[in-house]
């Protein structure tokens, strides 16, 4: 299932970036807070989560309504404004999974609008903090529900999130697989079943799979219990269906 | 501090009407569907005030009343959604009135930090490479004046008035927020005039105050201030008012 691939896989990279210095995962999604929780069961015991911008839960609870509140249920244990989550992002302390309307073969993001900067054919929310995640040393991952054309494009219509800089971790999660952005592009880490056909109906993302890419169906049973554990309604399914 | 001498409502509507004239800056705190200053924005609408600068760190119900009372000439935000898009800032961005200003959430924070300072910008990292600076005159990308490294110089930007809602407020007028701050500790060290609505008094605990009164000019128990939008820990977002909205 799609679903418990993509959080499971969240989870265990949240895992492994906390061992080199990640402290603050920020959720956007159900899926991520999922993948936030089984991180913690997972090995990332210390790891904060921030839910909006700036709150630092001690334990959050899965939001039943997707309302953002619902996160709080304990009280969060440190809150030092909007800057701080800044800070965090800027000492590379921090992680944040992020759905653009448009990711680009560069790693360039648009939440902004379809059409001309500042003239848009349709107008999106806006660029929110994508702008400051990419330009962070920080952990971006970006996490779509489809491998789409509409989504994964050449360049974005509006540049909201530049370029990364070199050696910043950037990765994308979608039904096709794991891919890391690096200096020649997007690159296939491992495809999901029936993930090359996927990668090829978007060309312009211009992703490379090397030569023995594996396919990976499932995240770990120790992965999925702690999906599981946290999440036994299994409120990350609604974000891919 | 004001307490709000007589009804609460009424007592607000005294103080907009006296700290926001025709054309002022008017920044409201909360961010997307959480602690969103709605009646103080309905009083505001009932006021009229008209050609007003808004500001707005993450927007949702405050954006769509004020636009669709017609009274914004220009909406500064990183981004302005209900449960889904909004209709009247949908609107402004592609017919271009009024005149919507994009930021990110960073660069909006750091020009309300820039005005809090008495700077007239200040330079931030996030935004070079972007489109932002074409779309946005705050925004200038330079050499930085040490090292030459590309910056953006972000230009301050000062509420003449802040609106804020927080779950409560003690005697002294020290604000308590258990959820979600978003910007409003910076909103209320940016504005030139801060007024909080709230919806219950609580016993002094000074150490656990999200906002100081030193930056509170005035307050006001309107409980279900922040409706349709949640205020936590004492509602979560009316989902079926939202959709209301959004229709």
């Amino acid at each position: 299932m799609i679903a418990d691939l993509l959080t499971g896989t969240l989870a265990e990279e949240v895992v492994l970036a906390s061992q080199k210095g990640l402290r603050v995962f920020a959720v956007t999604t159900p899926a991520s807070l999922v993948a936030a929780l089984a991180a913690r069961r997972l090995g990332a015991g210390g790891l904060a989560i921030a839910g909006g911008l700036t709150a630092l839960d001690a334990d959050p609870v899965l939001p039943l309504e997707g309302g953002e509140e619902a996160l709080f249920s304990r009280g969060p244990v440190q809150r030092d404004g909007a800057t701080d989550i800044f800070t965090m992002l800027w000492r590379g302390r921090a992680g944040v999974a992020v759905v653009p309307a448009q990711l680009d073969a560069a790693g360039r993001t648009n939440l902004s609008g379809i059409g001309p900067p500042g003239r848009p054919k349709v107008a999106l929310i806006g660029p929110r903090g994508l702008p400051d995640n990419n330009a962070s040393p920080s952990w971006v991952w970006y996490l779509l529900a489809a491998h789409s054309p509409r989504a994964l494009v050449e360049r974005v219509d509006v540049v909201c999130g530049a370029i990364p800089p070199a050696g910043a971790p950037r990765a994308l999660l979608t039904p096709a697989g794991c891919f890391d952005l690096g200096q020649g592009g997007w690159r296939a880490r491992w495809l999901a079943p029936g993930g090359d056909e996927l990668v090829a109906a978007v060309p312009a993302l211009g992703v490379e799979i090397p030569d023995g890419t594996p396919v990976r169906e499932a995240p770990s049973p120790e992965t999925l219990a702690a999906l599981d554990e946290v999440d036994p309604q299994g409120y990350r399914r609604a974000e891919f269906v | 501090m004001g307490a709000g001498s007589g009804r609460p409502a009424v007592a607000l509507a005294a103080a907009l009407a006296e700290a926001i004239a025709d054309g002022a800056v008017v920044a409201t705190g909360g961010g997307e569907l959480s602690r969103k200053p709605v009646a103080a924005v309905r009083q505001l609408v009932t006021l009229g005030r008209r050609d007003l600068v808004l500001v707005t760190l993450l927007g949702s119900v405050d954006v769509e009343l004020l636009l669709a009372a017609g009274l914004v000439a220009e909406l500064h935000s990183a981004g302005v959604a209900l449960e889904g898009l909004a209709p009247h800032y949908r609107a402004a961005r592609q017919d271009g009135e009024p005149r919507v200003i994009e930021w990110s959430e960073g660069l909006l924070t750091a020009a309300l930090q820039a005005a809090s300072l008495g700077l007239d910008s200040t330079l931030w990292r996030a935004g070079t490479g972007t489109d932002l600076p074409a779309v946005n005159p705050w925004l200038r990308e330079i050499a930085d004046p040490h090292t030459g490294a590309p910056v953006l110089a972000v230009r301050a930007l000062e509420p003449d008035v802040a609106l804020l809602h927080v779950p409560a407020v003690d005697e002294q007028g020290n604000a308590y927020c258990d959820g979600d701050l978003v910007a409003d500790a910076v909103l209320a060290r940016a504005a030139k005039h801060v007024i909080v609505t709230y919806e219950r008094r609580v016993e002094v605990d000074e150490p656990r105050a999200a906002i100081s009164r030193v930056w509170i000019d005035e307050a006001f128990e309107l409980p279900g201030g922040a409706r349709p939008t949640g205020c936590f820990p004492d509602y979560g977002p009316d989902r079926g008012g939202l959709r209301e909205l959004a229709t």
